[in-house]
């Protein structure tokens, strides 16, 4: 199941996808959350403790790159083995949450 | 376009392309609209969009489905959160139906959730047995009943 959650600022959204993956995992389901807000703080609902989720680091703009197309235009694809990514960033939380992290919104622009 | 954004959409791509390994995955999506035209919304099965009982959210959440049609993404069911009395319950009922809008979970008003924030403890840990996280523990076994 690949769900996503939104809505409005401040009507619970964050509070709603921590819990109802912590749920989930808590009834045997592997469970991957990932924190697409720019002002990330899932991981505190998910229950990581506070200096676990300041260290966790966000998906690195490295992980995309350029490559040449066919027809000669250039395209911006995910390079990187998504299993190993999940294992070098982001974190595991309380019942075995999975947790990868948006990296830092508005350095460098345009992508 | 946002790379930051482009990074997470590639990551979910490439997990979707693999099958996912058997995974649930849950995004919690930037709030607002824009998200969706960056096309988060491709790599998932549905979208729930949280709508609490007052006329700004609720309008949001017919732009979120509005859009998501458009676009042709994943289709958008509603979460109705702090549900405080009938009359709240019945002003959600009466605009998801007027327009189309499917609501997978009412969650009541929980002030022992707010709490739980506050103090930055999981409401789930915090206050397992708060009528609030019955209700997302209810959701999650319909997800995946």
């Amino acid at each position: 199941m690949r769900i996503a959650i939104a809505g409005k600022g401040g009507t619970g959204k964050t509070t709603i996808a921590g819990t109802l993956a912590r749920a989930l995992a808590q009834g045997g389901r592997e469970v991957l959350a990932i924190d697409a807000d720019s002002n990330p703080n899932l991981a505190v609902t998910l229950g990581l403790p506070n200096s676990q989720a300041q260290d966790i680091m966000g998906l690195p703009r490295s992980l995309m790159s350029r490559e040449p197309q066919p027809d000669g235009t250039t395209k911006v694809v995910f390079a990187a083995d998504p299993e190993q990514v999940l294992r070098d960033y982001g974190a595991v939380g309380p019942d075995g949450v999975r947790l990868a992290v948006m990296g830092r919104v508005g350095h460098g622009g345009a992508g | 376009m946002c790379s930051a954004h482009a990074t997470v959409r590639g990551l979910l791509g490439e997990l979707v392309a693999r099958g996912g390994n058997g995974r649930d995955i849950i995004v919690d999506m930037e709030a607002g609209l824009e998200h969706l035209s960056r096309g988060t919304g491709r790599h998932v099965s549905r979208i729930l969009a949280v709508l609490e009982p007052y006329y700004r959210s609720m309008e949001t959440v017919r732009r979120i489905a509005e859009l998501a049609a458009e676009l042709g993404v994943a289709e958008v069911a509603v979460i109705a959160n702090k549900v405080r009395d009938q009359a709240d319950q019945q002003a959600i009922r009466e605009f998801c139906r007027s327009h189309g809008l499917e609501i997978v979970a009412e969650i009541p008003y929980d002030a022992s959730l707010a709490e739980s924030e506050r103090a930055g403890h999981p409401p789930i840990d915090h206050a397992p047995a708060a009528p609030a996280v019955a209700a997302i523990r209810r959701l999650a076994s319909q997800l995946t009943g």
